[in-house]
């Protein structure tokens, strides 16, 4: 009562003029949105000297394109939590983030190695990781206990999860109906992406600044074997991916491979019985990240650094960690997880705790321009891989050449 | 069509039966969507009777998002820019139809040729521009930049020559001079072009997404379209919600296309437009 007297007392005696004005811009909506406005919210009654503004700057694609022009104009937010946010301050030669590593209310060590590298352009940190996700191997209760599959030693390999896929698609179809499948995946690139690091391919290449394509090698064209494995088998649907979910939910698919986000939004509808298992792998258990991060965009340094007082509010283990349960996002620190919340979401719903054990072996490329560009031409040749259009080394080496003329211009 | 006809053309009857069925298919499924339970929406082979009729959706989305002032929002936008682009397209294309003008073939031909533009070009240069003339987060900037006045500039044009000259000679025997002419001759001869021009207008900035997101900052000065894709969500996406949303978003432009129906159908059959 004291303290909220006293703040009350604080934000009277300081004039509107003298407060820091900081303008936040948000990719996130839904419970999400609510959960990080809550947070600014919070920060807000707490810092009277800071006279914040918030919106939603639409997904992350309408983000972008308004971060962009904002830039251009010079009316960009101060803060901003988007998709790709080093390609708007790393890329345009703005490391302010890396001079405030040394923070000791950041404590860096804190965060998986894993998720900085989601926060680099040119091997810099330039963005601080927060709403950050990986792919997750759902499984339907109802379908594996028809199939007569016990998971308490889940498929440790991609082949053996194909054996136990097959046996649930034969003996699970619960639904009665003919489009039942074994396994498919939300967003396939992702998935590859995952399936390639697991199996030693780095993906792209970096030497120096440079990046090149290196998903193309032997090593990524057995990803793709096995990838074709999976439709030429029957257990994944040819081209459908889109409708995975559907699918999933419905009850017509045993396995699907989607974002850890879903987690906090399935587990609250009593009627799906879902549950995970860690990601079976090739050579070394590994998932991509994905998700969002925290970037600065101002300019002039007095507010660049009332800007990094509120990045470090926002990412600091309890407000990071309640914003990631609320939401489906990981905590991204280790300290998070010994939190009494995270450990009792660990307790009451499995799901999360196959998630938050992938953390420890995720991994992420550093961002570059073409990234974007990347993601839809892998897309574009597991597709082609699926239907039998170009054979899985023509497939990769075709998006690779396309990437590469992308990234020389 | 009547019974007489239906027989006669049994082939063509088929084919205006599946392609009217083709055009009602999303709206059922929107009307019938907005009354589903989630398990309903997410049921596969899909459901389309709704296994109880849930009128809570529509509550959701007055609880989730500020429907209301982002309803006000559109309707004031899109009504006043409609007023204004028809207002602004009448005048040009009467210039072009009926008067002469040095330098008329090329700033014509400039005119069309802004057809060509796709609105992703432009949006960052006209940001720029707005941002400088400082219209961020004002219904100025909301509604002025998107004066695309090309489109309906030709479909107005195309009417006005059809107007005889001798009606607008007359006219100036009278003593009425250009602006009278256009208010008195042109505007109250072409009432059923100016209703499709207005509804195409009326429809594009309705719909407008990403100029309305680009120039405002502020939840309050938001639109209806960037308000349904508050309802979509990087971690799912409540259709339901969102249908019962859109159900209701669509009210005004069912409302304005029942009472222009006539002028719109006449003006396609004059002009050869379709949308």
């Amino acid at each position: 009562m004291i303290c909220v007297a006293m703040l009350a007392l604080v934000a009277v005696a300081i004039p509107v003029g003298a407060q820091t004005k900081l303008k936040v811009w948000f990719a996130v909506s839904g419970d999400s949105g609510e959960a990080f406005k809550a947070l600014l919210e919070k920060y807000k009654a707490t810092n009277p000297d800071v006279a914040l503004e918030y919106s939603y700057s639409g997904n992350y694609g309408d983000t972008a394109t308004k971060v962009s022009a904002a830039l251009i104009s010079n009316t960009a937010p101060d803060v901003a939590l988007m998709a790709a946010g080093p390609l708007y301050t790393g890329a345009r030669n703005d490391y302010f983030i890396e001079t405030k590593l040394n923070d000791a209310d950041l404590n860096k060590d804190d965060i998986y190695p894993g998720v900085w590298d989601y926060a680099k352009y040119n091997g810099r940190i330039c963005a601080v990781p927060y709403g950050i996700s990986t792919p997750v191997l759902y499984y339907n209760k109802a379908i594996l206990e028809k199939a007569g599959i016990d998971l308490k030693n889940p498929p440790k390999t991609w082949t053996e999860f194909l054996q136990i896929a097959k046996t649930a698609q034969a003996k699970g179809n619960v639904s009665g109906t003919p489009d039942f499948w074994g396994f498919d995946a939300t967003d396939v690139a992702w998935l590859f992406k995952t399936m390639l690091y697991q199996n030693e391919n780095t993906v792209i290449s970096v030497k120096g600044t440079k990046i090149s394509p290196a998903f193309n090698d032997e090593k990524g064209v057995e990803v793709a074997d096995f990838w074709k494995k999976l439709t030429d088998e029957k257990v994944m649907p040819v081209g459908q991916h889109s409708n995975a979910e559907k699918k999933f939910l419905a009850g017509n698919l045993a396995f699907l491979v989607a974002t850890s986000a879903r987690i906090a939004r399935w587990s609250k509808d009593p009627s799906l019985q879902i549950g995970a298992i860690p990601m079976p792998y090739f050579k070394r258990p590994s998932v991509a990240l994905g998700g969002n991060v925290l970037v600065i965009l101002s300019k002039d340094q007095k507010t660049k650094e009332a800007a990094w007082k509120l990045v470090k509010f926002l990412a600091s283990k309890e407000n990071q960690t309640t914003f990631a349960l609320k939401t489906g996002y990981l905590p991204i620190r280790k300290s998070g997880l010994n939190l009494p919340e995270a450990k009792e979401a660990v307790t009451s719903n499995p799901m999360y705790a196959i998630a938050f054990d992938q953390l420890d072996t995720s991994w992420s490329y550093w961002h570059f321009e073409q990234m974007g560009t990347m993601d839809q031409l892998l897309a574009q040749a597991i597709d082609a891989l699926e239907r039998n259009v170009l054979t899985p080394k023509a497939t990769l080496d075709k998006a690779a050449n396309e990437l590469q003329a992308e990234i020389d211009g | 069509m009547s019974k007489h006809l239906r027989s006669r053309y049994p082939f063509t009857t088929l084919f205006l039966f599946i392609s009217a069925a083709l055009m009602i298919f999303p709206f059922a499924w929107m009307l019938l969507s907005a009354f589903k339970t989630p398990a309903d929406v997410y049921n596969y082979p899909p459901k389309w009777i709704p296994s109880s009729f849930k009128f809570t959706n529509f509550a959701e989305v007055f609880k989730k998002i500020p429907f209301i002032r982002f309803y006000a929002n559109s309707i004031f936008v899109s009504v006043v820019q409609t007023v204004l682009q028809i207002w602004i397209s009448a005048m040009g294309a009467f210039a072009f139809a009926k008067l002469d003008f040095p330098l008329k073939k090329k700033l014509f031909a400039f005119m069309q040729s802004s057809l060509f533009v796709p609105e992703i070009v432009t949006i960052i240069p006209l940001f720029l521009l707005a941002a400088i003339a400082g219209l961020v987060d004002t219904y100025t900037g909301l509604i002025v930049a998107e004066l695309n006045c090309a489109f309906t500039t030709l479909l107005l044009l195309s009417f006005f020559q059809t107007i005889p000259n001798e009606l607008i000679d007359a006219a100036k025997v009278d003593g009425c001079g250009y602006f009278r002419v256009f208010l008195k001759v042109i505007l109250p001869n072409s009432k059923t072009a100016i209703g499709t021009a207005s509804l195409f207008a009326f429809l594009t900035h309705w719909r407008s997404y990403m100029w309305p997101l680009i120039i405002t900052n502020d939840v309050k000065m938001r639109t209806l379209p960037i308000g349904l894709k508050y309802l979509v969500t990087e971690t799912g996406t409540e259709y339901q919600v969102l249908m019962a949303a859109s159900l209701m978003a669509i009210v005004p432009v069912l409302v304005v296309y029942m009472f222009m129906e006539k002028e719109f159908v006449q003006s396609i059959t004059l002009t050869g437009l379709k949308t």
